[in-house]
């Protein structure tokens, strides 16, 4: 599913003293298959342009494309295009409502029309592809469960509706980092089965390096960047000014290139670096 | 859920922020008094150009104002209609079976409209014009005397200054935790009035436990600052009265004079 942005801008309480630009004119295209991140300093306009696919916002002046739907247009079929666009806000944790983990997770294909029977089977699927053991959570509260297994419901919840398009607003906040391995690990595992594009809020360099194709760069509402991770860290200057610090990769690398040892390509995840080094380039 | 505009404040620099907290807040009582004591339809007029003056004095847009109304527009009406079907005396307009409408119903029913749209429009300018901070610090000053008699003046303003402090953070987390719901396939909109209210639990639950956990960690930060460890806490920000306090209390002084004149006809009105 295809996901186009043209010239996207928002202004929160217009005509007021709280008037706050939040996008100025934002245009872009998410491809099919891509895994986009997102970055961008606290303020920048991550989190209202995210907002956006959903038509939890909606659009006030510009064009949005997602699929087939105009979301631009006066109606929109919110069930549909919520279904088809699945939406993780930061710390998930803390929307679960119900009696038991399993309700929980059938409250989104509930509601977007599923059978009870379709629903459960549905959640059942959810919850083990996110790692926990059915039949010893499903009928729990949520909230006994402890806050990584909190996370892993909330976002069952989010999958079990089966969305092609997957937004994740900041998925690894708070978590240690094993925790931060396994949810990109299971968004990795999502994209190969239902679930093509995905786009990341991120505050984490490293991961967006490691598992982007491809990277936006908002600054005060405004689309700074739009190109792909290593093209974006190999110039150590390109993020000044926006708040952001490139991955421990990049770094390293722009330290070893002041010392005459110049990679020939920017190596991007830890697993590349090691490699270009014993490949003897350093030593 | 942003359109809650009671207890809002609204920034400006204008004579009224400017006024001392506790002159406000003693004006405002004055205000209600006066709201309670206008009987004659012109004592009506004079409260309504008091209103008007005191809005275009603290630079609120008047549609800001009048838009307060709109929270109690319900107790309104219905206070309306009950007045206009209970008096059953003095001249009959219409009747039919039990019902009398009279022509002394239709101008109670409109008289206490009116008094409680003033009522609110009054406060809620002191609202508008006042920081959350300002206020239950003079309301602290205010209840000095009852300090005196071990009444806990300190701890009560500290109550109610978090209490307002937490309102819009909880909007803020009811208007995500709305979101993420709505994300997840959830309608507030549709439906009769139990399908909504039933729709609403997954906002309500997910609230009360985020409430309690900023309450605990609240607690936990105050005690980790040492809240209350010494007894005689002092303010940073000492306020003085002002010639703008006299002058306001002047002006209100003049209206309530002015208002118990009428009702009296004083001038031979009518």
């Amino acid at each position: 599913m295809q996901i186009k942005v043209e010239d996207l801008k928002y202004t929160y309480s217009p005509k007021s003293p709280f008037e706050k630009v939040a996008l100025e004119g934002i245009t872009f295209t998410v491809n099919e298959g891509d895994t986009i991140g997102i970055i961008g300093s606290t303020g920048s306009g991550k989190s209202t342009l995210s907002q956006h696919f959903n038509a939890l916002i909606r659009v006030s002046h510009g064009k949005l494309y997602v699929g087939d739907m105009e979301l631009h247009a006066k109606k929109v079929d919110l069930g549909k295009l919520r279904q088809s666009v699945g939406m993780l806000f930061q710390y998930p944790e803390y929307q679960l409502f119900a009696d038991t983990v399993l309700q929980d997770v059938c409250f989104g294909p509930l509601n977007f029309g599923m059978s009870k029977e379709e629903a459960e089977s549905r959640a059942k699927e959810a919850i083990e592809l996110v790692g926990l053991n059915f039949d010893e959570v499903k009928d729990k509260s949520p909230f006994e469960l402890s806050g990584g297994q909190k996370r892993r419901v909330a976002i069952a919840g989010i999958i079990a509706s089966m969305p092609q398009v997957l937004v994740l607003d900041e998925p690894t906040a708070g978590l240690d980092p094993r925790g931060k391995r396994d949810i990109l690990e299971l968004v990795t595992k999502l994209k190969k089965s239902y679930c093509k594009t995905v786009i990341m809020i991120s505050h984490n360099m490293d991961e967006i390096a490691e598992y982007c194709n491809r990277v936006i760069v908002l600054n005060n509402g405004k689309l700074l960047y739009d190109t792909t991770p290593r093209e974006l860290f190999k110039d150590v200057k390109a993020l000044e000014g926006t708040g952001l610090t490139p991955p421990h990769t990049a770094k390293i690398a722009s330290l070893l290139a002041n010392n005459g040892i110049i990679f020939s390509d920017l190596p991007l995840t830890v697993d590349e670096f090691v490699k270009a080094i014993k490949g003897g380039i350093a030593l | 859920m942003r359109e809650v505009s009671i207890g809002q404040y609204y920034p400006a620099e204008s004579f009224t922020h400017k006024l001392d907290a506790r002159i406000k807040l003693l004006l405002t009582i004055a205000f209600i008094v006066m709201v309670f004591l206008v009987q004659s339809l012109y004592a009506y007029i004079a409260v309504a150009a008091f209103i008007l003056i005191a809005t275009l004095v603290s630079k609120i847009p008047i549609l800001k104002v009048l838009k307060s109304v709109k929270a109690i527009i319900f107790i309104v009406i219905v206070m309306a209609i009950i007045n206009l079907f209970t008096n059953r005396e003095g001249t009959v307009l219409w009747s039919w079976w039990k019902v009398v409408i009279t022509v002394e119903g239709i101008v109670t029913a409109v008289k206490l409209a009116l008094r409680l749209i003033f009522l609110v429009m009054g406060t809620a300018l002191l609202t508008y014009t006042t920081t959350p901070m300002a206020l239950t610090d003079g309301m602290e000053s205010l209840m000095y005397p009852l300090s005196l008699i071990k009444v806990p003046t300190h701890d009560i303003a500290i109550i109610m200054s978090i209490a307002l402090r937490f309102i819009p953070i909880l909007m803020e987390e009811v208007d995500k935790i709305m979101m993420a719901q709505k994300a997840r396939g959830a309608c507030f909109d549709r439906g009769g009035l139990l399908k909504r209210a039933k729709a609403l639990l997954p906002v309500l639950i997910p609230l009360f436990v985020s409430a309690f956990r900023r309450a605990d960690e609240l607690a936990l930060a105050l005690d980790a600052r040492c809240y209350n460890a010494t007894p005689n806490r002092t303010k940073y920000k000492q306020p003085r009265l002002t010639w703008r306090d006299l002058v306001a209390t002047i002006f209100t002084a003049v209206f309530i004079v002015l208002v118990i004149a009428i009702n009296n006809n004083f001038w031979g009105l009518y």
